[in-house]
This record gives C-alpha cells, structure tokens and sequence, in this order.
C-alpha cells in the first residue's frame, strides 16, 4: 500500500548559500600546479613565455630601433599623399564620421557595464608585466628606464584605484558610455599635456566636440520622432554621407556645368516619363502596370547599347527599379505619394552624384585623394556596402526554385570562392580595361572596389543563404497562404528573418573583409600596408625601419579587428537573448 | 453523395498571367542578359586589341619566359615550364604548411581546452593575435625576419654538403627525376591499378571470410612490387612514345571540320542523353506522369543548349582549333618523354653546394633550394591556418555531448584517456568538414606568395601576363589550376568524411 | 446531395489527383462545399487529407482535375492564384506567425500590404479581433512569448484579419498542449456560429459532433464516405470508417 501524502506547507526558495572568496594560494594551485604534469607543464610555458617575451622585447626596443619614424609619419599613415594644404577638408570628414557616430550612439544606447575593479586590476597587472620585462630584457634593451618609470606609474595607480574601491571593486559598475565618454576626454587631456602633436590638438577637439554635441541633439530628437525614426534617419545620414564625404568633399570636384547640359536632353526625358509610369502604373491593373514595366526593361537594357551618357543609363535603371517595385509596395492612394517622393529623390541623388563623381578634382595632386587609412575603410566599406544587394540577389537566386536562377548563382557564387583574390584583384586592375570601350577607363581605385565587391557578394551570398535556409517551411506557407506575392514574402517575411539570422556570420565577413583590404596594397594602391610596407620605409629619412613600420601596422590592424570582434560578439549574445 | 456539376468550363490562362510561363520567361530573360553582357565585352575586347594589333592566345606559354627565383625550372625555357615552376612551388608550400598547421593547429586547440591557465592562456593569447592580424602583414614580416636573421653566405665555394642554411636560402639533399622518369610514372600508375585491385580482392575476401585479411598493406606491397619492377624495367614502358606520336598525328592530321562536327554530334547527343534521363526519371510503374508546363520548358532548354552549342562548334572554328593544338601539344609532350629502351636511372640523389663561379658565391643548381621568401610565405599561412584550425578543433570538443565525457569518467577513464579514446574520435566528424575548408584556404592564401617574391603560381603568371597583355588567358588559367586544386581537396575531405560516417554506423 | 442542399456551392472539387513522384497522395476527390457549411475531415495520418486542403489555396499544385472556388478556376493563372489566396484563410499546425514581428504586427502586415488598409484601420482590424479571440493584451509582445493556445488564437486572428470567405484548418489543435485545446476550439466554434464556410482537418472527434454540418473520412487519398456527424457516428456504412471509429473512439 501505498500512503497519501499531502505536502502542508509550500517551501519558500532560500538564497544559495555564499561562495567563499579563494585566497592567491588556493588559485595557482587549482589552476597551475594540481599535479605533478600539470607542475612541470606551468614551469615549461612558463620558461618559454618568458624567453620569447625577453627575446621579443629586447628585439623590438633594441638600441638601434628608429620608432620615432611612427609618429614623424603618422600623416602619412592616416590620409598618404593626401596635400597638406587642404587637410582640413580631411579634418571636416572626420568631423561628419564623428558627428554620426554621436548620433548612433545616442540612438542605439550601448548597453552593457564595466567594471572599475576589472580596469584597475588589468592596469596593475599590466604594470606587473612591464616591470617584469624591464628587469629581465637583455642588455641590448633601450627601454629600461622608460619602462620601470611607465611600469611603477601604472602598478601604483592600479593599486590605488583598487584601494580606492575596497570592497565595492567586485560588484560595482559602470554604465559603458561614462567610460566611453571618460575614455574621450582622457584622451583630449593627454593630447594637450603631452607634446605628441601640437597641431592636431584644435582638430581633434572639434572633432570630439561634434560627437558630443551630436549625442545631445540625438538624445533630444528621440523623444519627440521616436527611436525607429530616429534610427532609420541615422541610418540614412550615414549611407549618403558616405558618397558625398569621398568624391565632394575629399576631391573637391569642380562641377562640370557644361556636361550637365549636355546630359539634359536625356535626362529630363526620362525624369518626366518616370513620373508619368510610377504615377500610372501605381493605380493601373495588373497587367497594365506589368506592359509599362516590360518595355521600361527593355528600355533600360537598349539605352546600353546607343551612345548615351552614362548618367541617362544610369538613371533609367533606377527608373526601372522603382518601377518594378511599384506593384508591390507602391499602390493604392498612399503608395503613390511614397513612389513619387522615392523617384524624385532618386532623381537628385543620383544627379549629384554624377556631376561630382565625373567632376575633375580641383586638388594639386598625383591623383592620390584616397590613401593610408583612409583608403583602407574606404575599401572595406563601400564594397561591403555594394556587395549586399548582389548578395542577397545571389542568395536568393541560389535558394531558388527556378533552375536556371540556381545554376547561374550557383556558378558565380562556387567560381569566385574557388580562387584568391588576388587574382580577381590582378584581373580587374590590368585585365579589364581591355574589356571597356577605349573612353571609359575608370581608375584604379574604383577598380579595385569593383572586384572586392564582386569577390565580397559571392561570401556573403553563401552566408544568406544560411539565414534562408534555415526558415522554416512554413513561414513561406502563412505568407502565401495571405495572399502575399513572391516579392512581398521574399521582403517582409524571409530576408529580414534570414539577414537577423546571420549578422554574427556577416559581422565576420566584413572583419575578414577589412583585413583582406591590405591586398590592394600588392597591385600598387596606397593604403594602409603599402604605406608601413613601401612608402614610409623609402623615404630617404626612414631607409631601414621596414620592421618597425609593420609591427606599427600589425598592431593598428590587429587593434580595430580585435575590437569588431569583440563587439560582434557581445551583438551575437545581446541577439541570442532578445527577441527569438 | 456528391453531385459531378462543375459551375464553368475550364480554361487555359493567358499567356501573361500563366505562372509557368512568367518564371521561365524571367530566367530566360536574364540569361540571355547576361550572355548578351559577355558578348558586348567580348567583342569591345576584340576591337580594342585589333586596334592595338593584337589577339587573345596563349603563345607566351611557349615563349620565352623569364628566370625565377626558386622551383624546379630556375631558368624555364618557355611560360609552360615557368607555371609548372610556379605550381610545384605552390604544392611544396601548400603540403608542408597543411602539415604543420595541423600539428600545431591541434596542439594549439587542445592547449586551449587544457586545465593548466598558463597553457590555456597562451593558447588564447596566439589564436587573438595570430587571426586578428592581416595574413598579408604575417607573411610580409616572417619573410623579413627570416631575411634578417637567417646567417649570411659565406663567399667560398664549398663541395656537397648535407645542409645549407643562408640568407640567400636553404638548400637540402633531394631526389631529382632524370629523363626517364615518366617511363617509370607508367609503372607508377600501373602500380596504383594494380594496388586498386587487391585491396578489392582482399577486401571481398574478408567478407567473404569474416577474417582481417589486411587489404591496405596487400595494397601497398602490390604497388611496392609493380615500382620495383618498373624501376629496372622502364625502357620497356618507353613503347608508350610511339603511341603517343600516333594519337598526336591523329589529331594533327585530321582536318579541322571533323572535329567541329564530332564535337557538334556530342553536344546534340549530350542534350539528348540529358532529355531522355529526364523523361526516364519522370516514368512512373503506373506509366509516363503527365508532363507539366514547367516539364516543357526544361526539355525545350535542353534542346537549345545542345543545338547552341553544336552550332557554335561548327561556326566558330577557332574554339575547335584551339582544343586540338591543345591536344596534339600534349600527345607532343608526351612523346618527348618516352623513348623505347631508353636507359638509365629515373631518380638522381643529389646533395647541395655553394659554387664561386666569379667574384661572388651563391648556391649551386644541385640540391632542393628554398629562399627565406618561401620560409616567410611557410611560416605566415602556416601560423594563420593553425590559429584558425586551433579554434575548429576545439569547437569540436566542445561539441561532443557532455554525456560522452561523464559515461567515460563512470568508467573509469583518465582524462587523458578520455580525450584520446572517447572525445577526439567523436569530435573528429565535426572538425574534419571545417578543417578541409581550412586546408583549401591554406592553398588559396599561398598566392600572397606575390607580395614577398615567391615565385608561386600567381608570382610567375602574373609576370608572363605583364610581358604579354594576356590578362584574360592568364586568368582563365588560374581559375583552372585554382578550381582544380579546390575540387580535387574537396573530394579528398569528402571521401574522408564519408567515410567516417560509414565507420559510424 | 450535399448536407444542405440550399447552399449554393462555394469550393467544388472534381476528380482532384496529385502525385509526390510515383506516391499518389490524392485519387481522384470530387466534392461540394456550400456557402457557410462547416466541413470537418478526419481520416488515419497518411491519408492525403491535409494536402487536399492545401490544394484548396494551391500551398500544393493539383496535377489532375478541376478545384474551383468562388468561381474561380485554379490554375497556374498568377491573378487567379493570389485571389483566391486572399479570399481563403488558413490555419497551420505549427501556427507560423512570423517571429520578427510583434503580435499587432503579425495581424496588420497582410493587411497594409494585400489588402491596401492604411495603417489606422489595419490596427484597429486587428485590436478588435484580438479582442473577440481574448487575448488583446498580449498585442505588443513577440510570438516567441506567448503559449502555444495563445499562438494559434492570434493565427486565427491573422487569418480572420484578411476578410476570408472560407477558413482552412490544418489538424490546428495537434500540436498543443491538453489545456490548451479548449480555448482553440472555443475561437473555431464561436467562428463556426457566425456563419463562415470552414474545412477543418482534426482529431478533435468532440469538435466534429458539436460543430460539423458535414462529417468527410478519408483515406488511401480518397473521400471513402461522408456525411451528418449523427449518421457518421451513430451508423458508419463503410468497413474502413467503421474499423476506424472503432480505434479511436
């Protein structure tokens, strides 16, 4: 028999009972010397480490180092032969990028805290290591005072922070942006205090300033718009910012009024006809609106083969564009003032855009407006950017039902991954012109973005198509199943699942992306590499220091790649715990 | 029960509106955008070379080609020598890094998962700074410092010695093949047949038997057997030269027109054969389904692909042209190679010397010979690939079910133990798809060879393609070798992985 | 004769066949759905009755025979196809509301963007029938928060959103827990009184007898009888249906 039993009284839930803290003791000898292998492992790391670390330091701050060459071309590194005399405008870009990054920040509030016992504890340790170093380099060590004074300054003020927090080192924080903002005004203070560089010092605060500035003004609009607007105009800003800081402000194109006319017996053509079939074909029938979007294709795909500015073939594209995506998102009453406003901004941006892009820059150059780090972003964004929509349009033709979409995706995507890219590089700086009508010669820059964005789109393709092949079935059923179109279902339903489903994989890519950008430097661009590599060790004055440079570069480059990485992986936690 | 009354006679859509016919016209559409897109560059390319008197082709394969660095032709007498030289170089640098970069790779994963913090950290501490840093940077600066610290050569001559170590390279005793060395490569694939076939006995024995009847060391000692012979029986093999001469007259001999149509008939015969299977996969026991629109569609494409082809065949003669003078150069190659009772030993022993011819010493032509290029290209590829794999392998460990780990402590197992028999054999089917991923990017990545002077394929076609203008032939070349290598790793990991999953069932 | 012969037919099927390869799943199925008649399917798993229904808005493309609903042909006509997606709802098993998007959202999307509403009468659509299937508060929170009655009920809703004439069902209590059939099934009856033409494939027998005008089995992808559910229940003819209501009953 079994007996009933009727619980009386419901248990409240306890705290668990309190860890103790371990002592130093109890620690290296759970961690490094539990066993006798483990013993005789720790002390042989531990010997090697210390050599190579000995070796190491005594190599790179040996006497006969020149790291002075660093800082005397740090103007070199950032902007390459960019002329000295018109460097504000450099100055002024800078000042956009920040102004925008003051906005983001202000409409994406960086979550997450910091711990000051942690930073403390890190500045201890790191003063621990450099006086260890000094102690222990060979004698061939240049540093050693310098690195004693540095090593003893951060030990005590380590100690002291922690002092300082006593018990509250453990559980207090600090909110990100204070130590963002403390890490920004820090790093003003130092500027001044230190004779680094006397005339950066104005710049760089107002550069600072107009990312603080920016903040408030973002922090102020987002009660009144709300943060999607808010985001979404961030987000805007930042994209036709882009176009406008690299080929307005940077080359200071004069306008070519005369070629502008020119194109107007085109354009204007096709700005009226464009009104006419996005207004019609908002409020026509189906089969109306799918007459005007055929010929509006052919149109586009005739307009490349007579003598037409390039501006006009362009401009029809778009048409056909915004056209084509008028049936599906553009109908009824509301949806022909969103195709028209659409249009009209079309119109103007892209008109801007080519008076400046065809303008001839006005800058007493050897055509080098875009070099050192400069260029660099410049290689890893814009391609990237570019990049997407192929991607997405080879993602979805490689998901497709249709064999014929699938077989060329599929071809393309497996052709460019199968082979490096330098020889996509190599192919598109000295290959391709062969291929261009004799008048049209773009210049190595824009070829080199071409063929990164080609080689990017193929990666990333594969990358989508992970995020689409893992939605399920049904989710296609219920968006049918409404009665939404192919189109509508592919933009609302599964690209914005799949793209939320692969940012970490993305977040890869474009690190992997701007790491790959030191590749331009073997087919003769100036960026980043070729500068530590080529450019600053042949000056007359620096003939030799060929490894101090590339260390330099290998720390800057491994400092902003660390650093995405690590952002991505906070975004991939914060994306794992929020909406899914 | 239910009345049969339907409301309105059916009807076929309009065109138009019929969903079949706009998904195919679409493609359609876009494919022949993009073959007409080819076609404009094409033939803009062709006007801009006629303006400039030249053509596409592949002469500067037979050209003379310019002297390189390192690899089996130093001084190659045409481009084809100089890309030989360029893809042994690349296979010798891929091999020996896919080698290394897994040793360390896997010590550096399981350093990572190691319960000793010093191990573990440093781990960490490599993998961070090894894969955030550009591999272009690693190579560029392991090749500066083997070029720094590597001893100087001293400026005497010096007799064969077993090693060479110097700024100017590292040069190694090797075996070198001799003019008959393809004669005895007859023998070698002879002996690979021959080493297929017993294991396949072998193998049927075993099932038939039950018993381990150690097929692979029967193999082996099949294939041992047929070198062996070959070795001393080569010159026998040198008959193969008159065949080869016949299939290169063959080829040389017959006109051009045949061969169009031959390959006119296969392109139509393929499409055929295609059209057939698919109707074939279509047959039901119930009968032949009912073709759908889309069915039509599909075997419509078939047919113009087929007889598209088959026309370009026959109104393009210079494609057919060119396919055998391709063909006919290597029956040529060939028939170099072998000659009937040609003698001698297939492999020469060769030890390293420095040689004085003038006023200064360098490294003799006996010896394999490395330059401290190929030391800094080694080390950077070999480094990054580790890191990388380093991060796969633990992965993999990580991913082995907990419950794997907690049965084999139940029973008793060390941890040592554990990790070698029970969570290494498990992990190595998560890893082993990522990790051939790791190993073709291994060989991709060899081409920033270019940025320190290794003369590895791109290095040394990059070159011709300057001398020559031939970017696009240039290209396509390295599209074959590069797809080639990928396809022919791929298929290697994949025989491995299937493998592995037959063993798991 | 179909259960009332009154209504005017608004779904007809006639001699519907569909393959998967040489697997015939449907052999012919011939059949009338009138104007606000609730239909309910039942047959053993296998039996071809879920794709039939998914044939009825063409998820699944009928390779033989005629489905005409509300007077429209399907067929591989695109305008055809899309209309009648829009005029039939469906319910899923695995309730698919779409994960990115709020409840309020999920409801209004399908509104906005095939039906054309603005965005004020879209919400206000989808408020009030949130409201009538309970679970109105809830309008803010994403899928992933809600349990899986909740889930389907705000399918349901979704559905109903788009002004159907005819609501589809695919077995939409199977994958819920026990306490959560009841207030499912609660919505569907409640819809089922308001008149609207329902095919409902479900276990749910209780639901069956109570609600269906027409009880259909089906099996080996044929309709093997069909009837009242107090004739189907009370006095199956066929030895199939009869073996089958034993087992489950």
């Amino acid at each position: 028999m079994v007996e009933t039993r009727v619980s009386q009284h419901l248990v409240p839930p306890e705290p668990p009972p309190e860890a103790s803290q371990p002592g130093a003791l109890v620690w290296l000898r759970k961690n490094l010397f539990y066993s006798r292998g483990s013993t005789i492992l720790t002390v042989l790391v531990g010997a090697v480490i210390l050599l190579f670390l000995r070796g190491a330091v005594g190599f790179l701050l040996d006497q006969g180092r020149q790291w002075e060459v660093i800082p005397r071309n740090s103007a070199n590194y950032s902007i390459g032969s960019y002329p000295r005399e018109n460097i504000a405008r450099t100055w002024v870009s800078l000042g956009v990028v920040a102004f925008i990054a003051g906005l983001a920040t202000a409409a994406w509030r960086p979550i997450g805290r910091v711990s000051p016992g942690q930073i403390s504890a890190a500045v201890r340790s790191a003063g621990i290591a450099a006086l260890v170093l000094a102690v222990l380099a060979p004698s061939t060590f240049g540093g050693r005072t310098e690195f004693l004074i540095a090593g003893a300054v951060l030990f005590v003020i380590g100690q002291a922070a922690l002092m300082a927090l006593g018990d509250r080192a453990i559980d207090a924080f600090l909110p990100t942006l204070v130590v963002l903002g403390a890490g920004l005004v820090a790093f003003l203070v130092v500027l001044w205090i230190l004779p680094i560089s006397s005339s950066t010092q104005i710049p760089w605060t107002i550069v600072i300033a107009a990312a603080v500035v920016a903040f408030g003004v973002g922090r102020a609009l987002i009660q009144p718009l709300g943060a999607p607007t808010v985001k979404r105009s961030v987000v805007a800003l930042a994209l036709f910012a882009l176009p406008v800081l690299y080929l307005h402000v940077q080359r200071a194109p004069e306008i070519p009024w005369d070629r502008v006319v020119d194109w107007s017996a085109w354009i204007i053509p096709i700005v009226v006809i464009g009104y006419a079939a996005v207004i019609f074909v908002s409020g026509a029938e189906r089969e109306a609106a799918a007459i005007v979007n055929g010929l509006l294709v052919v149109a586009s795909i005739v307009v490349w083969f007579v003598s037409a500015p390039m501006a006009a073939r362009f401009l029809l594209l778009m048409l056909t564009a915004v056209s084509l995506a008028t049936p599906t998102f553009g109908s009824g009453e509301k949806g022909r003032r969103t195709v028209i406003a659409v249009w009209t901004g079309v119109v103007l941006v892209l008109m801007y855009l080519f008076a400046i892009g065809v303008g001839t820059p006005t800058l007493e150059t050897n055509n080098n407006y875009f070099a050192g780090i400069n260029l660099t972003f410049m290689l890893a964004i814009v391609p990237m950017l570019l990049a997407f929509p192929l991607g997405i349009l080879m993602a979805l033709g490689r998901t497709s039902t249709m064999p014929l979409f699938r077989l060329m995706s599929t071809g393309y995507i497996e052709v460019i991954r199968g082979v490096p890219l330098i020889t996509v590089l190599f192919f598109f700086r000295f290959g391709v012109l062969n291929f261009l009508p004799p008048g049209l010669q773009p210049d190595a820059i824009l070829l080199a973005i071409i063929g990164i964005t080609l080689f990017a789109a193929a990666y990333l393709a594969e990358n989508i198509r992970g995020g689409l092949q893992s939605i399920p079935k049904g989710q296609y059923e219920a968006a049918k199943a409404m009665g939404m179109t192919t189109a509508q279902m592919t933009m609302l339903i599964t690209l914005p699942q799949a793209l939320r489903a692969v940012i970490p994989a993305i977040v890869g890519q474009i690190i992997t992306l701007f790491k790959d950008t030191s590749l331009v430097s073997i087919i003769g661009l100036a960026e980043f590499l070729r500068v530590a590599n080529n450019i600053v060790p042949g000056q007359p004055d620096s003939l030799g220091t060929k490894l101090e440079n590339l260390v330099f570069a290998a720390v800057v480059y491994w400092v902003f790649t660390f650093t995405f990485s690590r952002a991505s992986l906070r975004l991939e936690r914060r994306l794992g715990v929020g909406v899914r | 029960m239910t009345t049969e009354r339907v409301t309105a006679p059916q009807t076929k859509p309009p065109l138009w509106r019929n969903e079949t016919f706009l998904k195919w016209s679409a493609q359609i559409g876009v494919f022949v955008g993009i073959v007409a897109l080819f076609w404009v560059l094409g033939t803009q390319a062709a006007t801009n070379l006629d303006a400039q008197g030249r053509e596409f082709s592949f002469r500067f394969l037979s050209d003379p080609a310019p002297q390189i660095s390192e690899g089996i032709f130093t001084l190659p007498e045409n481009g084809l020598e100089s890309f030989a030289t360029g893809i042994v170089n690349m296979l010798r640098v891929t091999f020996s890094g896919i080698i290394a970069a897994s040793f360390l790779g896997v010590i550096v994963g399981v350093s990572r998962l190691s319960s000793n913090w010093l191990l573990s950290k440093s781990a960490t501490v490599f993998v961070e700074i090894i894969r955030n840093i550009p591999l272009l940077v690693l190579i560029i600066f392991f090749a500066l410092l083997c070029s720094l610290f590597f001893p100087e050569l001293s400026n005497e001559a010096s007799g064969p010695v077993w090693l060479i170590f110097t700024r100017n390279g590292v040069s190694l005793p090797w075996l070198f093949p001799t003019d008959t060395f393809w004669q005895w490569g007859a023998f070698l694939a002879l002996g690979v047949v021959a080493a297929v076939l017993m294991f396949r006995r072998r193998d049927r024995l075993r099932e038939q038997t039950g018993q381990n009847t150690h097929a692979p060391r029967y193999a082996m000692g099949a294939f041992l057997v047929v070198a062996a012979v070959g070795w001393f029986a080569h010159p026998i093999a040198g008959a193969l030269g008159w065949i080869w001469q016949l299939l290169e007259s063959i080829v040389s001999t017959v006109p051009v027109l045949a061969w169009q149509l031959l390959f006119a008939a296969v392109a139509v015969f393929l499409a055929v054969r295609w059209i057939r299977g698919f109707l074939d996969s279509l047959r039901s026991p119930a009968g032949l389904a009912k073709l759908t629109d889309d069915d039509y569609f599909r075997i419509g494409l078939a047919g113009v692909i087929g007889v598209g082809a088959a026309l370009v065949f026959l109104f393009i003669p210079a494609i057919t042209e060119t396919i055998a003078d391709v063909t006919a150069f290597v029956f040529g190659f060939f028939d170099q190679k072998f000659e009937f009772l040609r003698t001698g030993s297939p492999m020469r022993f060769a030890r390293p010397e420095i040689i004085k011819p003038a006023n200064f010493a360098s490294i003799g032509p006996q010896g394999m010979t490395m330059t401290p290029a190929f030391f800094g290209l080694w080390v950077g590829v070999t480094l990054f690939t580790a890191a990388n794999i380093g991060e796969i392998v633990r992965g993999g460990v990580l991913a082995v079910p907990k419950g794997q780990t907690e049965a084999g402590l139940a029973m008793g197992l060390r941890r040592s133990q554990l990790l070698r028999l029970i969570v290494l054999p498990q992990a190595l089917r998560i890893i082993l798809p990522p990790i051939g991923n790791q190993y073709l990017n291994l060989a991709k990545n060899t081409s920033l060879g270019i940025a320190v002077a290794f003369p590895e394929v791109v290095a040394t076609m990059t070159t011709l393609a300057n001398q020559s203008g031939q970017y696009l032939p240039v290209l396509l070349m390295w599209m074959g070798f590069y797809l080639t290598v990928s396809l022919l790793l791929s298929s290697l990991v994949n025989y491995y992985n299937r493998k592995l999953k037959l063993v798991e069932r | 004769m179909t259960s009332n012969g009154k209504k005017e037919p608004i779904i007809v099927c006639d001699g519907v066949k569909k393959w998967f390869g040489d697997f015939q799943a449907l052999r012919g199925v011939s059949t009338e759905v009138g104007e606000g008649e609730v239909v309910v399917i039942i047959g053993p798993s296998g039996s071809g009755k879920s794709t039939w229904i998914r044939c009825i808005n063409r998820l699944e493309v009928h390779q033989e025979g005629r489905i005409i609903v509300d007077g429209i042909e399907l067929s591989s006509d695109v305008r055809n196809i899309e209309k009648i997606r829009s005029e039939v709802g469906m319910v899923f098993q695995q309730f698919n509301l779409f994960p990115h998007l709020t409840v309020l959202q999920n409801v209004t999307l399908a509104q906005t963007w095939v039906r054309k509403r603005t965005k004020a009468e879209a919400e206000k659509k989808a408020l009030d029938l949130l409201e009538r299937v309970g679970i109105r508060e809830q309008a803010a929170k994403f899928p992933g928060q809600l349990s899986g009655g909740q889930q389907q009920r705000v399918a349901l809703a979704r559905s109903l959103a788009m002004d159907p004439r005819i609501m589809l069902f695919d077995e939409p209590t199977s994958a819920l827990d026990p306490e959560m059939i009841k207030e499912v099934l609660d919505s569907m009856k409640e819809l089922a009184r308001s008149g609207m033409t329902m095919m409902v494939v479900t276990h749910e027998m209780g639901f069956a007898r109570e609600v269906a005008d027409r009880v259909v089995f089906f099996d080996q992808g044929q309709i093997i009888e069909e009837g009242t559910p107090e004739h189907f229940f009370t006095d199956p003819q066929h030895d199939r249906t009869k073996l089958f209501l034993s087992q489950i009953l």
